[in-house]
Parts: C-alpha cells; sequence; structure tokens
C-alpha cells in the first residue's frame, strides 16, 4: 500500500510469488515501484536522496505499508514520513535504527547505473561493496560505522594544532578496524571472484574472461600483516596529511579494479562489457546472501537489459534461481517474455 | 501557546536529558498545579543540590564534600585507581562490589569533533594526582566508544612509564554500549575479568 509516496498518491499492489513485470511509459513509476520494495530492505531509498524527498510533492507526508512471506512468517512493515520524522515498524513494533531492517529483507537492486560503478570514481566501486557486504553481514555494517566515525574525528584532528600523543590514540584505532574492515572485504572477495568469473563467463558465453583485483591505497607487502603496512605508511605520510587535514590512507580509499581479459573494464570495456559485469557482479551479491543464509533476496532489474543482446539475455536467465521473487521495470514489456513474469501495466495519470 | 514565567520554566526544563517540548510543557503545568508547599520544596531541594555540589579537588568527582567520600575513606587501597569518565559510573562500579581502591573522574573523553584535548578530560589534575599518590595500577574504566578506546590508548601511552599495570573493562560489554546501560552484574564481571591494556 503506497500513500503520497513519489507518484503514487493512493495505491495497493498484489504480488506473485514469483515477482512481477512492471511494465509502462516512462514516468509511470516504474522505478518508485522498485524503490518502494526495496525501502523495507533499507529503511531508506537506493538512489541517494533525502527520505523527504520520496514524499508525493502535493502532500507533506507519506505511508507505506507492505507484507512479506518469509520462512511462512508473515513480516507486515510499514512506515510514515513526515518532515524529518520517519518512523518504520515490523509486525507493529518500532524500528530504532534502519540498519536494524537489514536482516529481514534482502533486495538487491540492478540500476541503470551500475553501469557508472564500472566507469566511475573510485568511490561508486566502494559503495558497491560496502552496500553488498553491510547486507551480508551485520558486523561488517558495525565495523563500518565505527571506522567511518574514527576517520570523521580523525580528519579533524588534523586540521587542528594537535599533541601526537593525541594523534596516536586515533592512529592506533584507525589502523586497528581499517586493518579489519579490509580483511572482511578480502575474505568476502575470495569467495565473491570465482563466482563473478563464472557468471561472466556464462553470461559472454566463455568467449571473455573477467577478473577483479583489490586495489590498497597503500603500500601492501605480503610479508607483511596489514595493520604494519598501513601503519607504516601512516608514518611515511604524516606530514602530506598534516598539511592537507586529510587521512590519505585506509580502505575508505580503496579500489576494485575489474578486467577483461587483463584490460581495466574502466577504461576499455564496452557497453555491453561493463553492462554485463554490472550485472554478474549484482547476481553474486544475491548469491552470496544465498549460501550464507539459506535465503534468496528479492532481484529487482530497473530495465538493465534493454541493451543487452538476445543471447546475453538468455544467459542472464539461465543464471538466476528458480527461487528468487523477480521484479523487471521496463517501458518495452516485450523483451523480457522469457522471464515469464505477470505483467502489472502502469498508466500515466490524466 | 505558554507565556511569561511559565514558557521561561518549559524552556528550562527542556535542558533536562530526555525531555522534549511535549513532556517539558507536561511537567510545567504539573508543577503550577501541584501543592505549593511541595513544589517549592522541590524548588529548594535542587537550588541546595546544585549549590552544595561542586568537583572534589582530588578526584574530580561531584560532591558534597570535598574532598569525597572515597578520597577520605581509610579502608580504600591507595594503590589501586580507577579512572572513569562521569561519576554516575563511580556509583556503578560501587553497586559491583568489586572494587574497593580509589577513583578519579576525567568527565569527558578525548573528541576533536567537540574540541576536547587532555586538558578538558583533567589530564593536568591527573597528573597531579599521580605525584601525590603511590598507585600501582590503573584500571580503565571507560565506554569502548572510538572516543573511550582514543582516551585509552592516550592514557595508557602516557602512563606506561610510570605505572607498571594499566587494565581496562573486558568487553562483556557489549559494542558501542554505555556502561550507564549495562547491569552491575555485568559490569562487575567487566571488572573483574580486566586485562592489560598493552596486551590487546
Ligand atoms: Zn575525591
Amino acid at each position: 500500500m503506497l500513500r503520497n509516496f513519489r507518484n503514487f498518491s493512493d495505491v495497493e499492489f498484489d504480488f506473485y510469488k514469483s515477482g512481477a513485470l512492471i511494465s509502462g511509459e516512462n514516468g509511470t513509476g516504474k522505478t518508485n515501484l522498485l524503490e518502494a520494495i526495496s525501502f523495507f530492505a533499507f529503511g531508506k531509498s537506493f538512489r541517494n536522496c533525502h527520505d523527504t524527498d520520496l514524499i508525493n510533492f502535493s502532500s507533506d507526508h507519506l505511508h507505506i505499508r507492505g507484507e512479506f512471506v518469509k520462512n511462512e512468517h508473515i513480516l507486515q512493515f510499514e512506515s510514515g514520513i513526515e518532515k524529518n520524522r520517519k518512523k518504520i515498524s515490523l509486525n507493529g513494533s518500532r524500528i530504532n535504527r534502519t540498519s536494524n531492517l537489514y536482516k529481514f529483507i534482502k533486495t538487491v537492486y540492478f540500476s541503470p547505473e551500475d553501469v557508472e560503478f564500472l566507469s566511475g570514481a573510485p568511490v561508486f566501486r566502494r559503495n558497491f561493496l560496502d552496500q553488498a557486504l553491510s547486507q551480508y553481514s551485520f558486523s561488517y555494517l558495525e565495523l563500518l560505522r565505527r571506522y567511518s566515525h574514527i576517520l570523521k574525528q580523525r580528519n579533524i584532528l588534523l586540521k587542528t594544532e594537535y599533541e601526537n600523543a593525541i594523534k596516536k590514540s586515533w592512529d592506533k584505532q584507525l589502523i586497528n578496524y581499517g586493518s579489519k574492515l579490509i580483511d572482511c572485504r578480502l575474505k568476502y572477495l575470495d569467495s565473491f571472484i570465482p563466482r563473478l568469473q563464472k557468471n561472466y563467463q556464462c553470461i559472454s558465453a566463455n568467449r571473455e574472461n573477467l577478473s577483479l583485483k583489490y586495489r590498497y591505497s597503500f603500500p601492501r607487502r605480503e610479508s607483511e600483516s596489514l595493520s604494519s603496512d598501513l601503519e607504516e605508511y601512516l608514518e611515511e605520510i604524516a606530514g602530506q596529511e598534516k598539511e592537507t587535514g586529510h587521512t590519505l590512507a585506509g580502505p575508505h580509499l580503496d579500489d576494485l579494479q575489474f578486467e577483461i581479459d587483463n584490460h581495466p573494464v574502466r577504461s576499455f570495456a564496452s557497453q555491453g562489457q561493463k553492462r554485463s559485469t554490472a550485472i554478474s557482479a549484482r547476481l553474486v551479491q544475491a548469491e552470496m546472501i544465498r549460501v550464507k543464509d539459506s535465503e534468496t533476496p528479492i532481484l529487482m532489474f530497473d530495465d538493465v537489459l534493454a541493451d543487452l543482446d538476445k543471447i546475453r539475455t538468455r544467459n542472464i536467465i539461465k543464471l538466476l534461481h528458480s527461487d528468487h521473487q523477480i521484479f523487471i521495470a521496463s517501458p518495452n514489456a516485450a523483451i523480457y517474455k522469457d522471464f515469464k513474469l505477470k505483467e502489472i501495466k502502469l498508466e500515466l495519470l490524466p | 501557546m505558554f507565556t511569561g514565567t511559565l514558557a521561561l520554566l518549559v524552556q528550562h526544563l527542556k535542558k533536562l536529558p530526555g525531555i522534549g517540548n511535549k513532556s517539558a510543557r507536561r511537567m510545567a503545568m504539573h508543577l503550577i498545579r501541584m501543592n505549593k508547599a511541595e513544589a517549592i520544596a522541590l524548588a529548594e531541594s535542587i537550588k541546595t543540590a546544585v549549590e552544595k555540589y561542586r568537583n572534589c579537588s582530588v578526584c574530580n568527582l561531584l560532591s558534597e564534600d570535598d574532598p569525597c567520600q572515597f578520597c577520605r575513606a581509610p579502608n580504600r587501597r591507595d594503590d589501586l585507581l580507577c579512572i572513569v569518565e562521569n561519576t554516575q559510573d563511580v556509583y556503578l562500579i560501587e553497586e559491583t562490589n568489586e572494587f574497593n581502591g580509589r577513583y578519579f573522574v576525567l568527565s569527558n573523553l578525548l573528541s576533536p569533533i567537540d574540541g576536547i584535548g587532555p586538558d578538558q578530560i583533567n589530564f593536568p589534575a591527573l597528573c597531579e594526582y599521580l605525584r601525590q599518590h603511590q598507585v600501582k595500577e590503573i584500571i580503565l574504566a571507560l565506554n569502548p566508544s572510538a572516543e573511550g578506546e582514543s582516551t585509552i590508548n592516550f592514557l595508557a601511552a602516557e602512563l606506561a612509564t610510570e605505572i607498571g599495570k594499566i587494565t581496562r573493562l573486558s568487553t562483556g560489554i557489549p559494542f558501542g554500549g554505555d556502561i550507564e546501560y549495562t547491569t552491575s552484574i555485568t559490569l562487575g564481571n567487566a571488572l573483574k575479568r580486566r586485562y592489560k591494556v598493552n596486551d590487546q
């Protein structure tokens, strides 16, 4: 049930277990509907926007309700946003921190902008990894939050006249939590990368080989531990950090490098290759959750298959686990016939 | 709308922790309606307590007497010092019956965002305390928050040469949790299972 959510003033939808194909012209709110479903997984939009942006322009509040069936249990979410206040409840009890929602409903959103994380700035790739991992492991989220807080404190300290002993008290934590964070990422990538390669090979019909490397923002020696490498480098660049007032090394500056047949995707890949890479990565994001928690996340394709050829699209369908609930949004329903989903056609309001 | 002295009262009540506009208004309405003598007794007791309580000149604890009861007590160990953030932490630790040393109250934790450095955590006064007392072990009973960790790291490094044993509470306290919200049983265990800071 959506009330005053984006362009929906008051509407209810019922979906099959298999999902739905959401069709309709541009401007009918296909992405908005996906956004509403995903809202219950994250307590916020998947778009980088403010909560109040979700409210219909003709109103000052919104109210949404969603009922999910998971392991034969009913999860009833409700949320209201008014001015700067947001309330979310699950089966009648209030959820205080949005991150406490993460463990209930898991969604993976295949965004048309996913291609950006391959060609854009490193921050997009870090965000992809951080988001995937936060959904995968609650302790990663706690670790990430702690690290970001330490980073914020340390950056402010670097901009002031500080005593070296005080800086050291923050360095120690930055190194400790920073190396733990990187360690979690590496462990995740250990099982992520082979799955990614397999998926990509399947999509490209064995013609191309995709690989992924973790890029450190500091010199990394195999003989030393992560923390001593980071510690040593921070000592080396202390003068530079003082000058700029920024922490210049750590997981917040690390990057991922995707390569197809040993060429960086960022600069060499075609649009179709980038699209296939992004879809492969999202599929592994879902697969990792399925393997760890034996639950199948809801998959949401926001018209991402449109620019792929028929063979690649068919190969992607082959990769999908049959238990997923799948939502596809597209102005062109015909392309997605093979998914055999019930079509929900959104109409433009008069 | 509340006006005049009532509005002023609401403004003051809102400064209390956990009191929003709504509760402040309800409390203010209740105060002016209640028995006059009782309400004035309440106001007086606030006034006396606030005036009488000051920081102990030895350990910085908020106390009616100076030196405070813990600094004066003859049967407490002088060689064991427990460093806490706030006066209320002292009472929580007292409830565990696991500690029989002296206390020192920092009043703050290191936090660059809030402009809190060594002076604001009473580090100079702590150094003075240590010059005047023969302390063999320091227990850093601070929140395991980022600010608490920073303070622990700082104090442990600064005092390492003078103090033989510097310990911190075991992590019986949940990640990101407050000392204030843990039950005294868990805090007691955390005290018993304290470990050397440099061993972590
Ligand atoms: Zn005292």
